[in-house]
């Protein structure tokens, strides 16, 4: 069964969320999901790029109050 | 498409260029792009062994944010590029030379050796090449 990590990133610049996520998904099984939450504006961007092009998964990405939760799914 | 590989080199001593240089480096190493960085010249005195951030970086108005702010460490960001991806540093044999130093005058884990010019020259010529 999956499992989903958080991530608080929040108040970590550019490209702090983006290295935090890619150690975190170094650490869990293919098909957990990983949540960072963020609020580097460029973040919002660059991880779901990242993600595209090392082929894992999105699964979703909302901002709320200046806060970003961007949710990953390890895909390999 | 496997992406082309990136090479850098690093020759300021300015906080400013090496903090996009490791940003550069360290997010396409993880970005499955090979990358490899050469520092020399005044760059070279950033990777000295056991210095702090205010011994290590230099700069003008963006360097005291940066460390003000408590932004991504320049160094810490080389390291996670190696550690998470495909990312290795050369330190520049004449630097070093001139300098008078060997490899272990430079922080622990971060080098894969020296190099000279020419032959990061040359393996450059199939990648893209930014200089700082």
């Amino acid at each position: 069964m999956s499992e989903r990590t958080k991530i608080d990133a929040r108040g970590a610049f550019c490209p702090g969320p983006l290295m935090e996520l890619i150690a975190a998904l170094k650490l869990v099984e293919i098909g957990d999901e990983i949540e960072v939450l963020s609020t580097d504006k460029g973040s919002a961007k660059d991880i779901p790029e990242w993600v595209a092009k090392v082929r894992h998964e999105m699964v979703s990405s909302n901002e709320e109050n200046g806060v970003w939760s961007i949710v990953v799914r390890k895909a390999k | 498409m496997a992406s082309a590989p990136l090479y850098i080199l690093l020759c300021s001593g300015e906080h400013e260029k090496i903090q996009m240089a490791a940003m550069m480096a360290s997010v396409g190493a993880v970005s499955e792009r090979p990358v490899e960085v050469f520092v020399s010249m005044n760059a070279i005195f950033a990777f000295a062994k056991g210095r702090g951030p205010d011994e290590r970086y230099h700069g003008g108005a963006f360097s005291r944010a940066l460390k003000e702010k408590r932004a991504p460490d320049a160094v810490t960001l080389f390291g996670q590029g190696k550690e998470l991806g495909d990312l290795k540093m050369w330190a520049c044999s004449m630097a070093l030379d001139v300098q008078g130093w060997e490899m272990d005058a430079l922080e622990d884990g971060l080098f894969d050796g020296p190099l000279g010019l020419t032959k990061f020259l040359s393996d450059a010529e199939n990648g893209q090449f930014v200089t700082l």
